[in-house]
Protein backbone atom coordinates (compact mmCIF):
# COMPACT_ATOMS: atom_id res chain seq x y z
CA UNK A 1 0.00 0.00 0.00
CA UNK A 2 2.60 2.29 1.41
CA UNK A 3 5.18 1.22 -2.20
CA UNK A 4 1.88 2.25 -4.49
CA UNK A 5 1.49 5.56 -2.90
CA UNK A 6 4.93 6.35 -2.92
CA UNK A 7 5.15 5.25 -6.42
CA UNK A 8 1.96 7.35 -7.58
CA UNK A 9 3.71 10.13 -5.76
CA UNK A 10 6.80 9.82 -7.45
CA UNK A 11 4.91 9.83 -11.02
CA UNK A 12 2.56 12.89 -10.07
CA UNK A 13 6.21 14.82 -8.66
CA UNK A 14 7.88 13.51 -12.36
CA UNK A 15 4.92 14.80 -14.32
CA UNK A 16 4.72 18.57 -12.07
CA UNK A 17 8.84 19.18 -12.60
CA UNK A 18 8.07 18.39 -15.82
CA UNK A 19 5.27 20.69 -16.12
CA UNK A 20 6.72 23.36 -15.16
CA UNK A 21 9.83 22.94 -17.26
CA UNK A 22 8.13 22.81 -20.30
CA UNK A 23 5.87 25.92 -19.25
CA UNK A 24 9.00 27.90 -18.42
CA UNK A 25 10.82 27.21 -21.63
CA UNK A 26 8.22 28.27 -23.93
CA UNK A 27 7.82 31.25 -21.75
CA UNK A 28 11.51 31.70 -22.04
CA UNK A 29 11.77 31.51 -25.81
CA UNK A 30 8.25 33.27 -26.66
CA UNK A 31 10.13 36.28 -24.27
CA UNK A 32 13.61 36.16 -26.59
CA UNK A 33 11.60 35.76 -29.34
CA UNK A 34 9.03 39.28 -28.81
CA UNK A 35 12.61 40.80 -27.51
CA UNK A 36 14.51 40.47 -30.56
CA UNK A 37 11.00 41.26 -32.85
CA UNK A 38 11.14 44.22 -30.74
CA UNK A 39 13.34 47.83 -31.18
CA UNK A 40 12.90 51.38 -29.64
CA UNK A 41 11.09 53.82 -31.20
CA UNK A 42 9.61 57.49 -30.39
CA UNK A 43 6.27 57.89 -30.20
CA UNK A 44 5.85 60.98 -32.06
CA UNK A 45 2.74 61.83 -30.01
CA UNK A 46 4.62 61.75 -26.59
CA UNK A 47 7.41 63.65 -28.34
CA UNK A 48 8.64 67.15 -27.14
CA UNK A 49 11.30 67.74 -28.92
CA UNK A 50 13.60 68.18 -26.23
CA UNK A 51 17.00 68.20 -27.77
CA UNK A 52 17.80 65.04 -25.05
CA UNK A 53 17.74 62.73 -28.19
CA UNK A 54 21.18 64.58 -29.57
CA UNK A 55 22.89 64.32 -26.33
CA UNK A 56 21.49 61.09 -24.61
CA UNK A 57 22.24 58.69 -27.66
CA UNK A 58 25.46 56.46 -26.97
CA UNK A 59 26.59 57.02 -30.59
CA UNK A 60 28.41 60.14 -31.05
CA UNK A 61 25.92 61.45 -33.80
CA UNK A 62 22.85 60.28 -32.58
CA UNK A 63 20.64 57.34 -34.44
CA UNK A 64 17.68 60.00 -33.68
CA UNK A 65 16.33 61.42 -37.10
CA UNK A 66 14.17 64.16 -38.04
CA UNK A 67 11.74 62.33 -40.76
CA UNK A 68 9.12 64.32 -42.89
CA UNK A 69 5.91 62.64 -43.63
CA UNK A 70 5.13 64.18 -47.04
CA UNK A 71 1.67 62.87 -46.98
CA UNK A 72 1.25 65.80 -44.44
CA UNK A 73 3.35 68.06 -45.57
CA UNK A 74 1.89 71.22 -46.97
CA UNK A 75 4.94 72.10 -49.10
CA UNK A 76 5.21 75.70 -48.29
CA UNK A 77 6.77 78.08 -49.29
CA UNK A 78 7.48 79.63 -46.10
CA UNK A 79 8.07 76.55 -44.21
CA UNK A 80 8.92 77.23 -40.61
CA UNK A 81 10.87 74.13 -39.75
CA UNK A 82 13.48 75.03 -42.66
CA UNK A 83 13.73 79.03 -42.38
CA UNK A 84 13.66 81.17 -39.21
CA UNK A 85 10.77 83.46 -39.63
CA UNK A 86 11.54 86.24 -37.32
CA UNK A 87 15.26 86.07 -38.97
CA UNK A 88 16.06 89.28 -40.95
CA UNK A 89 13.95 89.44 -44.17
CA UNK A 90 15.61 90.00 -47.45
CA UNK A 91 14.25 92.01 -50.18
CA UNK A 92 11.57 90.26 -51.24
CA UNK A 93 10.47 89.96 -47.59
CA UNK A 94 11.67 86.18 -47.10
CA UNK A 95 13.35 85.22 -43.74
CA UNK A 96 16.93 84.75 -44.23
CA UNK A 97 18.30 82.67 -41.32
CA UNK A 98 17.71 78.61 -41.25
CA UNK A 99 16.02 76.43 -38.50
CA UNK A 100 18.64 74.17 -38.24
CA UNK A 101 21.63 74.33 -37.12
CA UNK A 102 23.55 71.58 -39.08
CA UNK A 103 21.72 72.99 -42.10
CA UNK A 104 20.31 69.21 -42.65
CA UNK A 105 17.03 70.21 -44.08
CA UNK A 106 17.36 70.79 -47.47
CA UNK A 107 14.38 72.37 -49.81
CA UNK A 108 13.75 71.27 -53.88
CA UNK A 109 10.77 72.97 -55.90
CA UNK A 110 8.50 71.05 -57.34
CA UNK A 111 5.86 70.75 -59.90
CA UNK A 112 5.81 73.84 -62.20
CA UNK A 113 8.29 76.08 -61.42
CA UNK A 114 7.62 79.91 -61.08
CA UNK A 115 11.41 81.88 -61.40
CA UNK A 116 9.57 84.83 -61.17
CA UNK A 117 7.69 84.77 -57.94
CA UNK A 118 8.64 81.96 -55.15
CA UNK A 119 5.34 82.52 -54.36
CA UNK A 120 3.67 80.61 -56.90
CA UNK A 121 5.88 77.31 -56.65
CA UNK A 122 5.66 74.12 -54.13
CA UNK A 123 8.78 73.36 -52.21
CA UNK A 124 9.69 69.43 -51.15
CA UNK A 125 11.88 69.17 -47.85
CA UNK A 126 13.71 66.21 -47.20
CA UNK A 127 15.80 65.51 -44.36
CA UNK A 128 19.84 65.14 -44.85
CA UNK A 129 20.52 61.95 -42.43
CA UNK A 130 24.60 62.33 -42.46
CA UNK A 131 23.87 66.15 -41.36
CA UNK A 132 20.72 65.45 -39.04
CA UNK A 133 21.49 65.16 -35.38
CA UNK A 134 18.47 64.94 -33.64
CA UNK A 135 18.07 67.74 -31.96
CA UNK A 136 14.26 68.64 -33.27
CA UNK A 137 14.53 72.07 -33.73
CA UNK A 138 12.49 71.78 -36.93
CA UNK A 139 10.02 69.22 -35.51
CA UNK A 140 9.09 71.51 -32.94
CA UNK A 141 8.76 74.55 -35.63
CA UNK A 142 6.14 72.48 -38.09
CA UNK A 143 3.90 71.99 -34.48
CA UNK A 144 0.39 73.22 -35.33
CA UNK A 145 -0.85 75.78 -35.48
CA UNK A 146 2.47 76.71 -36.64
CA UNK A 147 2.75 73.96 -39.41
CA UNK A 148 1.33 70.72 -40.42
CA UNK A 149 3.48 68.39 -37.52
CA UNK A 150 4.62 66.40 -41.27
CA UNK A 151 7.98 66.31 -39.20
CA UNK A 152 8.70 63.83 -36.59
CA UNK A 153 11.75 62.23 -34.81
CA UNK A 154 12.63 58.54 -35.54
CA UNK A 155 14.73 55.98 -34.53
CA UNK A 156 16.89 54.64 -37.66
CA UNK A 157 17.67 50.89 -37.21
CA UNK A 158 20.59 51.27 -39.28
CA UNK A 159 22.25 53.15 -37.09
CA UNK A 160 20.71 52.25 -33.41
CA UNK A 161 23.00 49.73 -31.93
CA UNK A 162 20.67 48.04 -29.85
CA UNK A 163 21.27 49.07 -26.20
CA UNK A 164 20.35 46.45 -23.48
CA UNK A 165 18.82 49.66 -22.31
CA UNK A 166 18.14 52.80 -24.53
CA UNK A 167 20.26 55.73 -22.95
CA UNK A 168 17.44 58.42 -24.24
CA UNK A 169 14.73 56.11 -22.71
CA UNK A 170 16.37 56.79 -19.40
CA UNK A 171 16.27 60.35 -19.69
CA UNK A 172 13.54 61.13 -22.22
CA UNK A 173 11.21 63.56 -19.48
CA UNK A 174 8.07 62.15 -21.80
CA UNK A 175 8.63 58.44 -21.60
CA UNK A 176 8.27 59.23 -25.75
CA UNK A 177 11.05 56.16 -26.27
CA UNK A 178 8.99 52.96 -26.53
CA UNK A 179 9.71 49.53 -27.46
CA UNK A 180 7.45 48.37 -30.84
CA UNK A 181 7.31 45.74 -33.02
CA UNK A 182 10.54 45.89 -35.22
CA UNK A 183 10.30 47.26 -39.27
CA UNK A 184 8.18 50.20 -40.05
CA UNK A 185 10.50 52.78 -41.39
CA UNK A 186 9.81 56.26 -42.40
CA UNK A 187 7.99 56.70 -46.15
CA UNK A 188 10.89 57.47 -48.61
CA UNK A 189 10.35 60.63 -50.75
CA UNK A 190 8.13 60.23 -53.41
CA UNK A 191 9.25 60.27 -56.57
CA UNK A 192 7.62 62.91 -59.06
CA UNK B 1 31.84 74.32 50.21
CA UNK B 2 28.89 74.47 48.71
CA UNK B 3 29.01 78.14 47.78
CA UNK B 4 33.04 77.74 46.83
CA UNK B 5 31.75 74.82 44.47
CA UNK B 6 29.17 77.08 43.06
CA UNK B 7 31.10 79.68 42.29
CA UNK B 8 33.73 77.77 40.73
CA UNK B 9 31.15 76.21 38.88
CA UNK B 10 30.04 79.70 37.66
CA UNK B 11 33.18 80.75 36.94
CA UNK B 12 34.29 77.66 34.71
CA UNK B 13 31.41 77.97 32.11
CA UNK B 14 31.75 81.84 31.98
CA UNK B 15 35.01 81.48 30.87
CA UNK B 16 34.21 79.04 28.76
CA UNK B 17 31.51 81.07 26.72
CA UNK B 18 33.88 83.89 26.63
CA UNK B 19 37.03 81.82 25.78
CA UNK B 20 35.24 79.26 23.13
CA UNK B 21 31.96 80.65 22.13
CA UNK B 22 32.15 84.32 21.84
CA UNK B 23 35.39 84.43 19.88
CA UNK B 24 33.65 81.83 17.45
CA UNK B 25 30.13 83.46 17.07
CA UNK B 26 32.28 86.96 16.49
CA UNK B 27 34.70 85.13 13.73
CA UNK B 28 31.49 83.97 11.86
CA UNK B 29 29.87 87.54 12.28
CA UNK B 30 32.83 89.25 10.64
CA UNK B 31 33.02 86.38 7.68
CA UNK B 32 29.36 87.20 7.28
CA UNK B 33 29.97 91.12 7.28
CA UNK B 34 33.51 90.52 5.12
CA UNK B 35 30.87 88.69 2.36
CA UNK B 36 27.88 91.00 2.59
CA UNK B 37 30.54 93.61 2.17
CA UNK B 38 31.75 92.25 -0.77
CA UNK B 39 28.60 91.36 -2.69
CA UNK B 40 27.48 94.87 -1.97
CA UNK B 41 30.46 95.99 -3.76
CA UNK B 42 29.31 94.30 -7.11
CA UNK B 43 26.53 96.46 -8.92
CA UNK B 44 23.34 93.65 -9.50
CA UNK B 45 22.29 93.24 -13.37
CA UNK B 46 18.78 95.40 -13.46
CA UNK B 47 17.07 93.26 -15.94
CA UNK B 48 15.94 95.37 -19.60
CA UNK B 49 12.39 96.76 -19.29
CA UNK B 50 9.91 94.67 -21.73
CA UNK B 51 9.68 96.48 -24.60
CA UNK B 52 6.11 97.68 -25.81
CA UNK B 53 4.54 95.01 -28.36
CA UNK B 54 1.53 96.00 -30.63
CA UNK B 55 -1.40 94.54 -29.62
CA UNK B 56 -1.01 90.61 -31.58
CA UNK B 57 2.12 91.07 -32.31
CA UNK B 58 3.25 87.33 -32.16
CA UNK B 59 5.69 85.37 -30.53
CA UNK B 60 8.92 83.55 -31.58
CA UNK B 61 9.63 80.10 -30.79
CA UNK B 62 10.14 79.86 -26.78
CA UNK B 63 7.91 82.74 -26.47
CA UNK B 64 10.00 85.49 -26.56
CA UNK B 65 8.40 88.26 -28.39
CA UNK B 66 9.60 89.35 -31.68
CA UNK B 67 11.21 92.90 -31.90
CA UNK B 68 8.10 95.25 -33.78
CA UNK B 69 9.46 96.72 -36.66
CA UNK B 70 7.18 99.70 -36.61
CA UNK B 71 6.13 101.73 -34.14
CA UNK B 72 2.92 101.01 -32.01
CA UNK B 73 0.23 103.13 -33.78
CA UNK B 74 -3.47 103.41 -32.98
CA UNK B 75 -5.90 101.81 -35.51
CA UNK B 76 -8.71 103.22 -36.43
CA UNK B 77 -11.42 101.01 -34.96
CA UNK B 78 -11.66 98.86 -31.51
CA UNK B 79 -13.78 96.19 -30.81
CA UNK B 80 -14.90 94.51 -27.76
CA UNK B 81 -16.33 91.41 -26.57
CA UNK B 82 -20.54 92.38 -26.14
CA UNK B 83 -21.90 88.59 -25.69
CA UNK B 84 -20.91 84.31 -25.82
CA UNK B 85 -22.47 81.30 -26.99
CA UNK B 86 -21.72 78.16 -25.87
CA UNK B 87 -19.34 78.64 -23.31
CA UNK B 88 -18.31 76.71 -20.81
CA UNK B 89 -21.21 77.84 -18.59
CA UNK B 90 -23.99 78.12 -21.18
CA UNK B 91 -26.15 75.06 -21.31
CA UNK B 92 -25.98 75.43 -25.24
CA UNK B 93 -22.03 74.64 -24.55
CA UNK B 94 -20.74 72.50 -27.37
CA UNK B 95 -18.79 69.27 -25.92
CA UNK B 96 -17.27 67.70 -29.26
CA UNK B 97 -16.97 70.31 -31.38
CA UNK B 98 -17.88 73.43 -33.35
CA UNK B 99 -16.51 73.88 -36.89
CA UNK B 100 -19.27 76.49 -38.59
CA UNK B 101 -21.02 80.25 -38.37
CA UNK B 102 -23.06 81.89 -40.10
CA UNK B 103 -25.76 84.72 -39.95
CA UNK B 104 -29.20 84.44 -41.83
CA UNK B 105 -31.97 86.81 -42.36
CA UNK B 106 -33.09 88.78 -39.36
CA UNK B 107 -29.16 88.41 -38.02
CA UNK B 108 -30.46 85.09 -36.78
CA UNK B 109 -27.18 82.94 -36.00
CA UNK B 110 -26.64 79.17 -36.87
CA UNK B 111 -23.83 77.02 -35.67
CA UNK B 112 -22.76 74.06 -36.78
CA UNK B 113 -20.96 71.83 -33.96
CA UNK B 114 -21.81 68.34 -32.12
CA UNK B 115 -23.20 67.22 -35.29
CA UNK B 116 -26.09 69.18 -34.94
CA UNK B 117 -26.97 73.00 -36.59
CA UNK B 118 -27.86 75.11 -33.91
CA UNK B 119 -30.23 78.83 -34.91
CA UNK B 120 -29.96 81.08 -31.99
CA UNK B 121 -32.06 84.57 -31.84
CA UNK B 122 -29.08 87.58 -31.93
CA UNK B 123 -29.50 87.61 -28.64
CA UNK B 124 -28.54 83.92 -28.38
CA UNK B 125 -31.14 82.02 -27.03
CA UNK B 126 -31.46 79.32 -28.95
CA UNK B 127 -34.27 79.11 -31.69
CA UNK B 128 -33.95 75.13 -32.84
CA UNK B 129 -31.67 72.57 -33.89
CA UNK B 130 -31.61 69.43 -36.17
CA UNK B 131 -28.99 67.07 -37.06
CA UNK B 132 -26.33 67.58 -39.09
CA UNK B 133 -25.05 64.89 -42.29
CA UNK B 134 -21.99 63.13 -41.24
CA UNK B 135 -18.84 64.49 -41.30
CA UNK B 136 -20.32 68.04 -41.95
CA UNK B 137 -17.66 70.56 -41.79
CA UNK B 138 -19.40 74.29 -42.71
CA UNK B 139 -22.23 75.85 -43.26
CA UNK B 140 -23.75 79.09 -45.09
CA UNK B 141 -27.16 80.78 -44.95
CA UNK B 142 -28.92 82.17 -47.99
CA UNK B 143 -30.86 85.18 -48.14
CA UNK B 144 -34.17 82.98 -48.26
CA UNK B 145 -33.20 81.90 -45.08
CA UNK B 146 -32.15 78.01 -46.45
CA UNK B 147 -29.04 76.53 -44.68
CA UNK B 148 -26.36 75.25 -46.69
CA UNK B 149 -24.31 72.07 -45.13
CA UNK B 150 -21.05 71.46 -46.64
CA UNK B 151 -19.40 67.27 -46.26
CA UNK B 152 -16.46 66.39 -47.85
CA UNK B 153 -18.17 66.02 -51.10
CA UNK B 154 -21.76 66.95 -51.03
CA UNK B 155 -23.67 70.17 -49.90
CA UNK B 156 -27.11 69.70 -48.49
CA UNK B 157 -29.88 72.70 -48.05
CA UNK B 158 -32.18 72.60 -45.36
CA UNK B 159 -35.11 75.59 -44.99
CA UNK B 160 -34.99 77.33 -42.08
CA UNK B 161 -37.04 75.06 -40.26
CA UNK B 162 -34.27 72.25 -40.79
CA UNK B 163 -36.32 70.06 -43.37
CA UNK B 164 -34.10 68.79 -45.91
CA UNK B 165 -35.00 70.49 -49.27
CA UNK B 166 -32.06 69.61 -51.97
CA UNK B 167 -28.67 68.51 -52.14
CA UNK B 168 -25.96 67.72 -54.48
CA UNK B 169 -22.18 66.54 -54.66
CA UNK B 170 -19.65 68.56 -55.25
CA UNK B 171 -16.67 68.11 -57.18
CA UNK B 172 -16.54 65.96 -60.67
CA UNK B 173 -16.56 62.36 -61.52
CA UNK B 174 -12.94 61.68 -60.82
CA UNK B 175 -12.14 64.41 -58.48
CA UNK B 176 -14.44 64.44 -55.60
CA UNK B 177 -13.89 67.82 -53.99
CA UNK B 178 -13.30 68.46 -50.13
CA UNK B 179 -15.42 71.29 -49.11
CA UNK B 180 -13.93 73.70 -46.66
CA UNK B 181 -16.64 76.61 -46.93
CA UNK B 182 -19.73 77.78 -48.15
CA UNK B 183 -21.16 80.87 -49.89
CA UNK B 184 -23.98 81.91 -50.98
CA UNK B 185 -24.80 84.92 -53.24
CA UNK B 186 -27.66 85.56 -55.09
CA UNK B 187 -29.20 82.07 -56.24
CA UNK B 188 -25.38 81.28 -56.96
CA UNK B 189 -23.41 78.77 -54.49
CA UNK B 190 -20.10 78.95 -54.10
CA UNK B 191 -18.18 75.71 -52.67
CA UNK B 192 -14.61 76.08 -51.60
CA UNK B 193 -12.94 73.22 -52.77
CA UNK B 194 -9.48 72.54 -51.27
CA UNK B 195 -9.19 69.58 -53.21
CA UNK B 196 -8.93 71.64 -56.74
CA UNK B 197 -8.04 74.96 -55.07
CA UNK B 198 -10.64 76.43 -56.08
CA UNK B 199 -14.35 77.99 -55.88
CA UNK B 200 -16.76 76.13 -57.45
CA UNK B 201 -20.30 77.62 -58.38
CA UNK B 202 -23.33 76.11 -58.65
CA UNK B 203 -26.96 76.92 -59.09
CA UNK B 204 -29.55 76.30 -56.47
CA UNK B 205 -30.12 72.59 -58.76
CA UNK B 206 -26.33 71.67 -58.29
CA UNK B 207 -25.28 72.19 -61.56
CA UNK B 208 -22.13 74.12 -62.22
CA UNK B 209 -22.14 77.34 -63.93
CA UNK B 210 -18.55 78.25 -63.34
CA UNK B 211 -15.13 78.61 -61.51
CA UNK B 212 -13.48 80.92 -59.71
CA UNK B 213 -9.76 81.49 -58.42
CA UNK B 214 -7.76 79.61 -61.66
CA UNK B 215 -7.20 82.57 -63.66
CA UNK B 216 -3.55 82.76 -61.92
CA UNK B 217 -0.41 81.66 -62.48
CA UNK B 218 -0.77 78.95 -60.58
CA UNK B 219 -4.62 77.36 -61.87
CA UNK B 220 -5.67 77.80 -58.35
CA UNK B 221 -5.30 79.00 -54.83
CA UNK B 222 -1.57 77.56 -52.83
CA UNK B 223 -2.85 76.12 -49.86
CA UNK B 224 -0.37 74.52 -47.58
CA UNK B 225 -2.95 73.85 -44.69
CA UNK B 226 -5.26 72.37 -47.30
CA UNK B 227 -8.40 75.19 -46.31
CA UNK B 228 -9.60 77.37 -48.15
CA UNK B 229 -12.48 80.25 -46.98
CA UNK B 230 -15.07 82.45 -48.67
CA UNK B 231 -17.10 85.54 -47.98
CA UNK B 232 -19.00 87.76 -50.26
CA UNK B 233 -19.47 91.63 -49.63
CA UNK B 234 -22.81 93.41 -50.29
CA UNK B 235 -21.83 94.20 -53.92
CA UNK B 236 -21.17 90.41 -54.79
CA UNK B 237 -17.80 90.48 -54.74
CA UNK B 238 -16.32 87.72 -53.65
CA UNK B 239 -13.50 87.53 -51.01
CA UNK B 240 -11.37 84.03 -50.75
CA UNK B 241 -8.34 83.10 -48.27
CA UNK B 242 -5.07 82.50 -50.15
CA UNK B 243 -2.99 80.87 -47.23
CA UNK B 244 0.13 80.21 -48.92
CA UNK B 245 0.50 83.52 -50.92
CA UNK B 246 -0.37 84.72 -47.59
CA UNK B 247 -3.22 86.87 -49.11
CA UNK B 248 -6.79 87.75 -49.55
CA UNK B 249 -8.32 87.42 -52.73
CA UNK B 250 -11.22 89.36 -54.34
CA UNK B 251 -12.71 88.12 -57.23
CA UNK B 252 -16.14 89.05 -59.49
CA UNK B 253 -18.40 86.03 -60.09
CA UNK B 254 -17.37 85.42 -63.43
CA UNK B 255 -14.35 84.19 -62.66
CA UNK B 256 -11.89 87.24 -63.42
CA UNK B 257 -9.59 88.42 -60.99
CA UNK B 258 -9.99 92.08 -59.35
CA UNK B 259 -7.43 92.27 -56.51
CA UNK B 260 -5.71 91.25 -53.91
CA UNK B 261 -3.53 92.47 -50.57
CA UNK B 262 -1.85 90.54 -47.70
CA UNK B 263 2.37 89.56 -47.02
CA UNK B 264 4.35 87.78 -44.73
CA UNK B 265 5.65 89.26 -42.19
CA UNK B 266 6.04 88.55 -38.16
CA UNK B 267 6.07 92.03 -36.92
CA UNK B 268 4.08 94.23 -38.60
CA UNK B 269 0.23 93.85 -37.25
CA UNK B 270 -0.90 94.19 -40.96
CA UNK B 271 1.05 91.20 -42.02
CA UNK B 272 0.07 87.54 -42.14
CA UNK B 273 2.41 85.34 -39.81
CA UNK B 274 4.02 81.79 -40.01
CA UNK B 275 3.20 79.61 -43.43
CA UNK B 276 -0.13 80.04 -44.62
CA UNK B 277 -2.50 82.55 -43.24
CA UNK B 278 -5.00 84.04 -43.09
CA UNK B 279 -7.52 81.14 -42.58
CA UNK B 280 -10.50 82.66 -42.35
CA UNK B 281 -12.29 85.21 -44.14
CA UNK B 282 -15.59 87.58 -44.09
CA UNK B 283 -17.15 90.56 -44.87
CA UNK B 284 -19.12 93.42 -42.84
CA UNK B 285 -22.12 94.85 -44.43
CA UNK B 286 -19.83 98.39 -45.50
CA UNK B 287 -17.59 96.11 -47.64
CA UNK B 288 -14.49 95.61 -44.62
CA UNK B 289 -12.87 92.32 -44.45
CA UNK B 290 -12.40 90.34 -41.58
CA UNK B 291 -8.96 87.29 -41.60
CA UNK B 292 -9.20 84.69 -38.71
CA UNK B 293 -5.48 83.57 -38.39
CA UNK B 294 -3.58 80.71 -36.67
CA UNK B 295 -0.28 80.64 -35.03
CA UNK B 296 -0.86 83.78 -33.63
CA UNK B 297 -4.99 83.26 -33.02
CA UNK B 298 -6.55 86.67 -33.81
CA UNK B 299 -9.13 88.75 -36.17
CA UNK B 300 -8.37 91.58 -38.31
CA UNK B 301 -10.45 94.06 -40.13
CA UNK B 302 -9.24 95.76 -42.98
CA UNK B 303 -10.68 97.94 -45.48
CA UNK B 304 -10.76 96.24 -49.38
CA UNK B 305 -7.58 97.98 -50.03
CA UNK B 306 -5.98 96.27 -47.39
CA UNK B 307 -5.18 99.02 -44.74
CA UNK B 308 -5.56 97.50 -41.54
CA UNK B 309 -8.30 99.09 -39.12
CA UNK B 310 -8.33 96.45 -36.23
CA UNK B 311 -7.18 93.69 -34.30
CA UNK B 312 -8.50 91.23 -31.93
CA UNK B 313 -6.16 89.89 -30.35
CA UNK B 314 -4.96 86.88 -29.77
CA UNK B 315 -5.86 87.13 -26.28
CA UNK B 316 -9.64 85.81 -26.84
CA UNK B 317 -8.74 82.56 -28.88
CA UNK B 318 -6.92 79.28 -28.17
CA UNK B 319 -3.21 79.19 -29.16
CA UNK B 320 -3.31 76.39 -30.63
CA UNK B 321 -6.60 76.47 -32.53
CA UNK B 322 -6.03 76.38 -36.73
CA UNK B 323 -8.93 78.08 -37.61
CA UNK B 324 -11.17 80.93 -36.01
CA UNK B 325 -14.98 80.80 -38.00
CA UNK B 326 -15.92 84.22 -39.26
CA UNK B 327 -19.20 85.82 -39.79
CA UNK B 328 -20.71 89.49 -39.28
CA UNK B 329 -24.55 90.42 -38.71
CA UNK B 330 -26.06 93.26 -40.29
CA UNK B 331 -25.30 95.25 -36.93
CA UNK B 332 -21.02 94.84 -37.68
CA UNK B 333 -20.50 92.78 -34.67
CA UNK B 334 -18.23 89.96 -35.39
CA UNK B 335 -18.86 86.51 -34.45
CA UNK B 336 -15.63 84.37 -34.01
CA UNK B 337 -15.93 80.49 -33.18
CA UNK B 338 -12.69 79.06 -31.39
CA UNK B 339 -13.07 75.48 -32.40
CA UNK B 340 -10.94 74.48 -29.92
CA UNK B 341 -12.28 76.56 -26.69
CA UNK B 342 -15.42 75.25 -28.64
CA UNK B 343 -17.20 78.82 -28.04
CA UNK B 344 -18.44 82.12 -30.05
CA UNK B 345 -17.76 85.54 -28.95
CA UNK B 346 -19.35 88.39 -30.28
CA UNK B 347 -17.16 92.10 -30.85
CA UNK B 348 -18.89 94.61 -31.35
CA UNK B 349 -17.35 98.02 -32.54
CA UNK B 350 -16.34 100.46 -30.07
CA UNK B 351 -15.40 103.50 -31.44
CA UNK B 352 -13.42 104.93 -34.64
CA UNK B 353 -10.10 106.54 -34.26
CA UNK B 354 -12.41 109.84 -35.12
CA UNK B 355 -14.60 109.39 -32.53
CA UNK B 356 -11.55 108.31 -30.04
CA UNK B 357 -9.84 111.91 -31.10
CA UNK B 358 -13.05 113.92 -30.68
CA UNK B 359 -12.65 116.52 -27.90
Amino acid sequence: MSENSTRRQFIEGSCRVLGFVTIGGAAGLLTQRASANAVYQVDPFKCTSCDLCRTSCVLSHSAVKAVNDFEKCGYCMLCPAYMDVLSKPDEKGIPTGKVCPQDALKRRVVGKVDADDPNNNYYEYVVDEARCDGCGKCVKACMAPAGNASLRLEIRYSRCVECNECAIQIVCPDRAIVRVAAPGMAPAAPVR
Amino acid sequence: MEPNDRDTTSVSVRDRLWKAWLPGVAAVGALAAVVAGSLRLRPTPKAAPPRPQPAGTPAGPGGQAATPAQPVRSLERTYSQSAGLGGTASPDRFLQSLTGIAIGPADVICVLGDDEIRVFDPRGNRLRSWQAPAHAGCLAVGPDGRVYVGSPDRIDAYDGGGTHVTGFTAGEKDKPADVTAIAVVGTDILVADASARIIRRYGPDGRPRGLIGNQNKTGGFILPNRSLDVGVDARGVVYATDTGRHQVTAWALDGSPLGRFGKFGMTAPEDFVGCCNPVNVALTPDGKVVTGEKMVARVKVYDPDGRLLAVIGPEHFDPSTTHIHLAVDSRGRILAADPVRREVKIFSLNQTLQERERP
